[in-house]
């Protein structure tokens, strides 16, 4: 199968470059990690659902923006019909040196370092839910690219905090990210993500910051945006709560495979490579069993600085 | 009767006879040089709109209508609205860069369409240089793979190339290239702004040599056959020279050019809107806009102008939407021009030192 | 070429594309690539080639268009048909 073979008509039609016809004159400000992020050429009802899906998260039009993206539209008819039940849908990705190519569910899209990053997104989606979440599957490869390149990482995750730290548990599908969420939920942590987190650097140590894509845990911004990273932990469902250190290259190991989208990229490895590894060194990294008991929550607030 | 005196009784009676129509600014490839404006914002045409502008078209005897972009066949109404323009008996020409024109949807170009004339773009003899220019790996090797099946499908097909400081030094390997294709190659001397005044694309502008060597090239292939000098100098839109007439060019008087947002231009060079068709009818702004009637009127002022410069004035190619594009107004003559007869002239002062017969020594 | 008759019937062929200017016709053959300008008559005869009329309801359409002698009216379109079937424009549908 070639780029875009599962999800194209006409995959030979790609664009080639950020241009075609928008959908409107519309746009937004979205102050997200790694931004802010300027989305233009939007019709007024995709500004709508945009605007209700990252409530909290738009700024004035008038603001200064880090990362462009124009949205285009794109004829239903340039998108297969697939039934995507029963399996799990994931982005047909194509990388090169100065870009990405991303082909999905009646979407297309780019990134292009030019040489600053800047996004396209063709779609025939002109409103509604169906349109903010094209709009949110581009966006989380955007932002994951856009903060590698700012020295952090997006990472598949839970991020709980106590309000003053954070850390950070890793794992598969399955291992257990929305369990253990919810188990120091309920008490008393606060839930950054239990999808999608992100990991900056900043003065004297990284920082666990918050995006705005959770699953069922977290999300709307509620709180600061960011917390000192206290650990990194490795997920593993087990009938006691207990913890063990692991060393920075087993932590490296688990961040890696924790990077959507950009892991699969060669010509970001080395890139992400030494971000994770410097993350890896500077956090004490753990295997963390735990038990639906809910101990794991005091187990990570007695891990040690 | 003649082709030539009738395009010219076109020009003089404002008798509207060949329309482009750039359908989409979206492409599948990204070449540098492009002069696409894309930072262009309008309502884009609607297929109703465009079925209306065609019947209008029909009933005023248009013969030409080319399909452009962008990439026209990236378009999503491109095979309906070629279809339609074919139904009406227009001489379709359809402008693509070749990188999809493969399988299923060259043929249903050739059999839905049926086009006379599909332009396809070549930027380099090699990959190297090729891709450089469309910033698409594997472009070229698809380009030539695509134009070998057109051929194959009997779809009549031709080479446009623009001569650049990259492809400059193969160009007689871009002649051999589509000659062994049996396609016929037409290389533009010059790289123009883009239609927005971004003077980028000029930054892989030719050299004096680079033209001199294309000059020297096409009189050599000309030698063997007739016009040599004909395939140096503009034409009309199908390359056919009208009779003297009042006017230096159809621009606005036989021809128009119209983007993806409705505006309506006198030709594609010259981006100075004169309506636009979601406002009026192609009827009414080919009868009433007062920017044609100023640039019909212009045209005539620029064949004062052009016949002012003296003999040879012909081989300044002049175009007034790239006299207005490069040097702020359509009756400047600007150095791209200059070059270009001063190149001319001289290639010509050799080829009449020429001897006719090889001399036996 | 087919011997034409009053009765024969033509129809132009699919490759043609034609455009009347100021009653002059300019026709472009696609498969040859050939242009040819037609006269005034010439392009009545395109017009009419509509592959239902014969060559005599041309004559009798153009009679009243031009005012022409009949006999030569006849012989100009019965040549023009000829020649249009020669260069490749029209084809017969019935003799």
């Amino acid at each position: 199968m070639s780029f875009g073979d599962g999800f194209l008509r006409f995959p030979d039609l790609f664009p080639g470059r950020r241009g075609g016809e928008p959908w409107g004159e519309r746009s937004l400000v979205l102050d997200v990690a790694g931004g802010p992020y300027r989305v233009a050429g939007l019709a007024a009802a995709q500004e709508e659902a945009v605007r209700r899906k990252f409530d909290g998260l738009c700024r004035a039009a008038g603001t200064a923006a880090a990362v462009a993206i124009q949205v285009f539209r794109a004829p239903a008819a340039d998108f297969l019909e697939r039934d995507v039940r029963g399996w799990e849908y994931m982005l047909d990705m194509e990388h090169s040196r100065s870009s990405v190519l991303l082909a999905g569910m009646r979407l297309m899209a780019r990134l292009d370092w030019a040489p600053g990053l800047t996004g396209g997104l063709w779609t025939c989606e002109a409103a509604g839910e169906e349109w903010a979440s094209i709009f949110e599957n581009y966006f989380r490869v955007l932002a994951a690219y856009r903060l590698l390149g700012a020295g952090g990482a997006v990472l598949h995750s839970a991020g709980v905090s106590d309000g003053t730290s954070a850390w950070l548990l890793l794992g598969p599908s399955g291992a257990g990210k929305s369990t253990s969420s919810r188990l120091c939920l309920e008490r008393g942590a606060s839930v950054l993500s239990d999808d999608l987190n992100a990991v900056l650097p900043a003065a004297g140590a990284p920082r666990l910051v918050r995006l705005p894509f959770a699953g069922d845990l977290g999300g709307p911004p509620g709180g600061p945006p960011s917390y000192p990273l206290k650990a990194v932990l490795r997920l593993v469902k087990g009938t006691e709560d207990r913890l063990r250190p692991i060393s920075p290259a087993a932590a490296l190991a688990g961040l890696v495979a924790a990077a959507p989208f950009v892991n699969h990229d060669p010509w970001r490895h080395e890139a992400l490579l030494g971000t994770l590894e410097r993350l890896a060194r500077s956090v004490p990294a753990y295997e963390l069993v735990f038990s639906l008991g809910g101990g794991l929550w005091d187990i990570l607030r007695a891990i040690p600085a | 009767m003649s082709l030539s005196r009738l395009i010219s009784t076109a020009w003089r009676e404002n008798l509207l006879f060949s329309v482009l129509v750039e359908l989409t600014y979206r492409c599948n490839l990204d070449c540098f040089f492009c002069y696409n404006d894309l930072g262009l914002r309008g309502e884009p045409m609607q297929r109703d709109e465009y079925f209306r502008l065609f019947a209008d078209l029909q009933e005023m005897e248009v013969l030409n209508l080319t399909l452009s972009g962008g990439e026209p066949l990236a378009h999503p109404d491109f095979l309906v609205l070629g279809a339609r323009a074919r139904q009406l008996g227009f001489v379709v020409r359809i402008k693509s860069n070749g990188h999809a024109l493969r399988g299923e949807l060259a043929r249903r170009i050739r059999d839905e369409i049926d086009p006379f004339l599909i332009e396809t773009s070549l930027h380099g003899a090699t990959a190297a240089t090729h891709d450089r220019q469309t910033r698409v790996p594997g472009s070229f090797d698809r380009l030539l793979a695509n134009l070998a099946e057109m051929r194959r499908l009997g779809l009549r097909v031709k080479i446009n190339s623009t001569l650049t400081a990259w492809n400059e030094g193969e160009i007689e390997g871009m002649f051999a290239l589509a000659d062994s294709l049996g396609i016929p190659l037409q290389v533009d001397p010059e790289v123009t702004p883009r239609d927005d005044g971004d003077r980028e694309p000029l930054q892989v502008a030719p050299s004096r040599e680079g033209v001199l060597r294309l000059f020297r090239l096409q009189f050599e292939r000309g030698r063997a056959a007739a016009g040599a000098a004909a395939e140096v100098a503009r034409g009309g839109d199908d390359g056919t020279m009208p009779a003297p007439v009042h006017k230096h060019c159809g621009a606005g008087s036989s021809g128009i050019a119209i983007d993806p947002y409705g505006n309506v231009y006198p030709c594609v060079q010259w981006r100075r809107p004169v309506g636009n068709l979601h406002r009026q009818s192609i009827r009414e702004i080919w009868r009433r806009s007062a920017g044609l009637a100023e640039v019909r009127e212009l045209t005539g002022h620029v064949k004062e102008m052009v016949d002012a410069q003296g003999s040879g004035s012909h081989l300044l190619n002049f175009c007034p939407g790239s006299a207005a594009a490069q040097a702020g107004s359509p009756l400047a003559l600007y150095p791209a021009a200059e070059q270009r007869r001063e190149l001319l002239e001289q290639v010509m002062a050799e080829e009449a030192g020429r001897p006719l017969l090889p001399v036996v020594r | 070429m087919s011997s034409i008759t009053l009765s024969t019937v033509f129809r132009r062929r699919s490759d043609v594309r034609y455009r009347r200017i100021e009653g002059e016709a300019v026709v472009l053959r696609q498969s040859a690539a050939e242009v040819l300008v037609l006269n005034e008559v010439g392009a009545s005869v395109l017009d009419l080639a509509d592959g239902e009329r014969s060559v005599g309801e041309w004559i009798e359409a153009l009679r009243s268009e031009y005012d022409a002698d009949p006999e030569t009216l006849t012989h100009d379109v019965l040549t023009f048909a000829g020649e249009l079937e020669e260069a490749g424009m029209l084809e017969v549908v019935a003799p």
